[in-house]
């Protein structure tokens, strides 16, 4: 899953209920959704192939029986959730395809709730968590600065690469930057280095 | 048949007035001001633009959702070029210089102005050549692909869906200095250049996705229809 925004594709030919759902997502607190709606069901396998979203949401209701294991397969997508959108009972057969189910009585938060069940951790802890570093990943990301590969930190530091890399992965999520250069302007305005030691670099 | 916000007979005034980001999209289909009272019909006539193809632009950016329907086939791609280059003008030649001098003169009245200058510049120029490197793809390898395309030409293995899947990196770089600036960079007091930069940055970023936008879900799909066509014939 992208780290910042959950692209979810709701696959629904009612446009009231369709933007309805569109609107109640964008909603939803602690993600960042982006929606796209599929407005008839020929346009579905195309889309998925070449959008790659990470949640379909389908009316099966509409459309009778979608294949979603084949769908899923067919897509591309390494780990594509589907939902199904449903507004009266039905045939639980066809609800045990999906990963889960969405209707049209539950609200923003319960929709959180069924997200969060499916990517457990990786939702959950955005924004609940310290962001603060710790004194080993300051270390780190002043090595990172000025300029040592991760096996010339890992040497520095008596560390495996690995560890480095972890490290390094923790910091960037931390502080939301992902970049060399965005971690070289937290540090020098950090005051955790000077421009000097890294001018070589600049 | 969809029914949409704005038709032929809306006014230009009007348009601008119900949806303000708009100006830009108008600017970059190459219509200047002064419209008077000219519907979008005869404003399209009098600058040579498809007046179909401007409205399913602006209908795209101004409904704010997206929605994946049969490709039109009553789309001028030679217009959408044309609006997707002067774009790229407007972000390169413009607006991303722009935000760079401002944000050499808000880093400037800081007390730390030599460090911070040195190391907010090598981020924002990164960010500059990594956005030009991208537009510059799209100016010389996608748009003549696709034009060749049209004339029923294709020669290699292209496809349109290798353009697919670049635009995040170009996004997410400005977020990223945003959330810098936001997040930790240390003014003193009140800072009103800072916060016209990030004004700007903000508006640029939301820009340059519904810039991306276009691309990916009105451009690229109706490219695919054309290749899947020729395909089969």
């Amino acid at each position: 899953m992208n780290d910042t925004t959950l692209k979810i594709a709701i696959a629904e030919p009612s446009v009231i209920i369709r933007s309805g759902l569109s609107v109640v997502l964008k909603r939803v607190t602690g993600l960042h959704i982006q929606t796209f709606e599929i407005t008839t069901i020929d346009l579905i396998n195309n889309y998925v192939r070449l959008h790659k979203p990470d949640i379909l949401i389908i009316n099966p209701a509409y459309w009778g029986a979608v294949d979603v294991a084949r769908l899923k397969q067919d897509s591309g997508v390494g780990d594509l959730k589907c939902f199904a959108l449903t507004s009266a009972m039905t045939d639980p057969a066809i609800i045990k395809q999906y990963d889960d189910e969405i209707t049209t009585y539950d609200t923003a938060e319960s929709i959180r709730e069924k997200l969060n069940k499916l990517f457990e951790p990786a939702v959950v802890e955005a924004g609940e968590e310290n962001e603060t570093l710790s004194q080993r990943e300051k270390e780190i990301l002043v090595c990172v600065v000025k300029g040592q590969t991760n096996k010339e930190i890992a040497q520095d530091l008596f560390l495996s690469t690995h560890t480095v890399i972890t490290h390094r992965r923790n910091i960037a999520r931390k502080l939301e930057i992902h970049s060399t250069a965005g971690l070289t302007i937290y540090a020098i305005v950090n005051k955790l280095v000077e421009l000097d030691e890294i001018k070589k670099d600049m | 048949m969809q029914t949409h916000k704005f038709t032929e007979r809306t006014r230009m005034s009007e348009l601008v007035n119900e949806d303000a980001s708009l100006l830009s999209t108008i600017s970059r289909f190459g219509i200047s001001f002064g419209f008077g009272d000219k519907t979008v019909k005869e404003a399209c006539l009098a600058n040579n633009i498809d007046c179909n193809t401007f409205l399913a632009v602006v209908n795209f950016l101004s409904e704010g959702n997206i929605e994946i329907t049969e490709v039109l086939d009553t789309i001028s791609i030679e217009t959408v070029i044309g609006y997707l280059k002067n774009a790229h003008e407007y972000f390169l030649d413009y607006k991303l210089p722009s935000i760079r001098n401002k944000l050499i003169a808000a880093v400037d009245s800081s007390d730390q102005s030599e460090p911070y200058k040195v190391v907010f510049m090598k981020f924002f120029d990164e960010y500059f050549s990594e956005v030009k490197k991208h537009m510059e793809y799209e100016d010389k390898t996608v748009f003549p692909y696709v034009i060749k395309l049209l004339k029923g030409k294709t020669e290699g293995k292209y496809k349109i869906a290798d353009f697919e899947d670049q635009h995040s990196d170009v996004d997410s770089k400005l977020a990223e200095l945003k959330n810098i600036l936001i997040k930790y960079y240390p003014a003193k007091g009140v800072n009103y250049m800072l916060n016209d930069v990030l004004f700007d940055l903000l508006s640029c970023e939301k820009d340059l996705s519904m810039h991306n936008q276009v691309e990916d879900f009105f451009f690229v799909p109706y490219i695919e229809a054309i290749e899947q066509k020729n395909k089969l014939a």
